[in-house]
């Protein structure tokens, strides 16, 4: 195994550092075949993302990798070596590894658990495919880093739970009405806030926009965003009945739906279920409405307490995926040694039979005339002890694959046995 | 024998279904999904046995009506789970349909057999009785996880229930559609049992304390499904309704059986 990475990313530069690292997705081919063309390399992958970019190599064995990747950061970004080097990290084999699968997971990622990661992941592996860049360890780390990733995803609740607080009022709303397609939103109050939150709801499926605000002019031009309609702010509380969300944010000092008016509301909604989403300060809805049944009120404090939740047990979720990279981690190290001990276990095996049979020879004229069974015994004779004396350095071997003095062991032996190549 | 495998099998589907319901994954794990459904055709066996030894639906003493009515659930939740994915309602029913057919392997004996259980008019009182129960069970655990879920969401904390428990909205679905099926087969299986009553039975039959509690639960449904329909009452009520609604079914399913003579499942005299 011979893998370097080295990369950038937001923990390591600022974005104008990143930005002149950054490789286009349509260059990406081209600067792959650009680094599979530099000696000593034999596989590659670049992931670049606006918030990192990490070139992954695998080196001929026992080439040197580091120089090379330097070359092509120096030709490629006219990256000056005195400046940046501050903001790179480099990476070497089994650190290689447990860096891909900690970015595969999203554990390395500027929003711990944020979704997007995986897929440019998986974007990444398919174009270094494509460009046949691909075809021995570092394939199998990627793919692994991918499957990693997905368990991941399926296993914990890293990245499930809203953190922001437009999407928090998203997931409650889910919570409430199940799926939102068919709903009714009720802009209560045009403001930056309001709008983003009604623009995620839409997104998220719901159908019908109503928009009130004091000035009727500024409720038409955002109903027209939304291709919604525009309720005049007098009859707000005779049409409020038709929403199943209200976003809310007026500069009203008093309430403007109250306890009363809700109870009101439900009763005509046949108790169908509202969920008033109140960001204005001073609030718009009395937080005494969320007593009423079915009536669900969540202030701007309501939603930043939710988000601080989600964010805590993003934390707790994170401790469970790390947990689960360090264990797929020792898992692939293992299988790659004992994958890579193959060739020198046939070297081994050729190299004592190649002596098996030159004595065999050798001692023929002496033996005289064998009988077949008696050149059978001696065939199985030999070849028995032979298995028996490797038996004890492969097992060895094998035991101590993945393991810190593994290669110095497997070179040792090669060094007893003379099969050096 | 039949039996007790078939419990086992569930037993191991239950424990098998825990952690998924801990756990944030939607779907039950296919062992559990295995050791349910194969408990499920081992109990379909058993009942299919018993039929044809008896030569009727093995339903008229009370174990093998509670091995009768565990089976009715364990389909039921399977029906729904494959089509909600409600791995929730597992938590709710699964116990109860384990408890349920512990209860029937337990008391195994022979059932008895009465000229008088006999005809299609009793059996299709008996099957459609236990299917409104079925359905009355479900509408329980609609009530049940819709409160749950409520009291998160009222509570303004993302607590872990929050994420695993289903939408108020699939909550309600599952409460209304579920009450309308047990209202439905609840009606069957009461005009269908007035109907073998008045042609078997002599005397003032009408006065037997099953039968009253019987028709008492159906008005007890009939007013939380008016409720429902009509959207006078708010969410909560309604719950609250359903898990009263259930606690008469089981009075009126096991503890009015011991009292009533004709219709307990005691041999008739």
């Amino acid at each position: 195994m011979n893998l370097i990475l080295v990369g950038i990313s937001h923990r390591s530069a600022p974005v104008e550092i990143r930005e002149r690292m950054n490789i286009h997705e349509s260059r990406l081919s081209a600067a792959l075949d650009d680094l599979m063309a530099r000696d000593g390399i034999r596989e590659a992958l670049i992931l670049s993302t606006c918030n990192r970019v990490d070139l992954a190599a695998a080196g001929e064995e026992g080439a040197e990798t580091e120089s090379p990747l330097r070359r092509f950061l120096t030709d490629y970004h006219r990256y000056d070596p005195t400046a940046h080097e501050q903001h790179l990290y480099w990476y070497r084999d089994a650190d290689v590894v447990r860096h891909l699968f900690r970015v595969a997971c999203s554990l390395d990622s500027m929003i711990v658990g944020e979704p997007q990661i995986l897929g440019q992941f998986k974007q990444a592996y398919l174009t270094a495919r494509e460009a046949g860049a691909l075809s021995g360890t570092l394939r199998d780390v990627s793919e692994q880093a991918l499957a990693v990733g997905r368990r991941v995803r399926r296993e914990t609740g890293l990245g499930t739970s809203a953190v922001s607080v437009s999407y928090a009022a998203v997931e409650l709303a889910r919570k409430i009405f199940g799926t939102l397609r068919g709903k009714t939103i009720f802009i209560l109050g045009a403001g930056k806030m309001s709008e983003l939150a009604a623009r995620h709801l839409v997104s998220s499926g719901a159908s019908s926009i109503l928009v009130s605000n004091r000035t009727y002019e500024r409720a038409r031009e955002l109903a027209a965003a939304f291709s919604g309609t525009a309720v005049p702010f007098e009859s707000v509380l005779t049409q409020l009945q038709r929403a199943d969300i209200v976003i809310s944010s007026t500069g009203s000092p008093d309430f403007i739906v109250t306890r009363a008016a809700a109870e009101h509301l439900l009763a005509e909604r046949k108790q169908r279920p509202m969920f008033f989403v109140d960001i204005a300060v001073p609030r718009d809805i009395d937080p005494a409405v969320n007593e009423l049944d079915n009536a669900f009120v969540y202030d701007i404090d309501d939603l930043e307490q939710v988000v601080k939740e989600n964010l805590a047990e993003r934390q707790r979720e994170a401790v469970r995926a790390e947990k689960i990279v360090e264990e797929e981690l020792e898992r692939t190290l293992r299988r790659l040694a004992s994958r890579e001990l193959a060739p020198t276990i046939v070297a081994l095996e050729q190299r004592l039979e190649s002596i098996r049979r030159a004595e065999i020879e050798r001692y023929r004229g002496r033996l005289g005339a064998l009988t077949p069974e008696q050149r059978e015994s001696v065939e199985a004779l030999t070849r028995g002890m032979l298995n028996k004396i490797l038996h004890g350095p492969i097992t060895e071997m094998k035991s101590r694959a993945g393991g810190p003095e593994h290669s110095a062991l497997v070179n040792l032996v090669r060094r007893m046995f003379g099969v050096n190549d | 024998m039949l039996l007790w495998i078939a419990l086992g099998l569930y037993g191991v589907g239950i424990l098998l279904t825990l952690p998924s319901v801990a756990s944030r994954r939607p779907a039950l794990p296919r062992p559990a999904l295995i050791a349910l459904c194969s408990g499920l055709a081992l109990h379909a066996a058993w009942l299919i046995l018993d039929a044809k030894r008896l030569g009727r639906l093995p339903v008229t003493d009370v174990h093998s009506a509670i091995s009768f009515f565990a089976f009715d659930l364990t389909l039921a939740f399977l029906i729904i789970y494959l089509r909600y994915r409600l791995v929730w309602l597992g938590l709710f029913m699964l116990p109860f349909v384990f408890l349920l057919a512990l209860a029937a392997a337990l008391q195994a004996g022979p059932s008895f057999d009465s000229p008088s259980f006999r005809g299609g008019w009793v059996a299709v009182h008996v099957a459609a009785m236990f299917l409104g129960y079925t359905g009355f069970f479900i509408t329980f655990a609609a009530a049940a996880m819709y409160l749950l879920q409520e009291r998160q969401l009222k509570s303004k904390h993302a607590r872990p229930l929050y994420q695993r428990l289903p939408s108020l909205e699939v909550c309600d679905l599952l409460y209304y559609r579920s009450l309308v099926f047990g209202n439905i087969f609840l009606a069957i299986g009461l005009i269908t049992g007035f109907v073998w009553a008045s042609r078997t039975w002599s005397g003032s039959w009408q006065y037997d304390p099953k039968i009253l509690a019987t028709v008492v639960t159906w008005l007890i449904y009939l007013v939380l499904f008016s409720a429902r329909a009509s959207g006078t009452w708010p969410g909560r009520r309604s719950a609250y309704g359903a898990i009263f609604g259930f606690a008469a079914v089981m009075v009126t399913f096991l503890g009015v059986s011991f009292l009533s003579g004709q219709h307990g499942f005691l041999p008739t005299p």
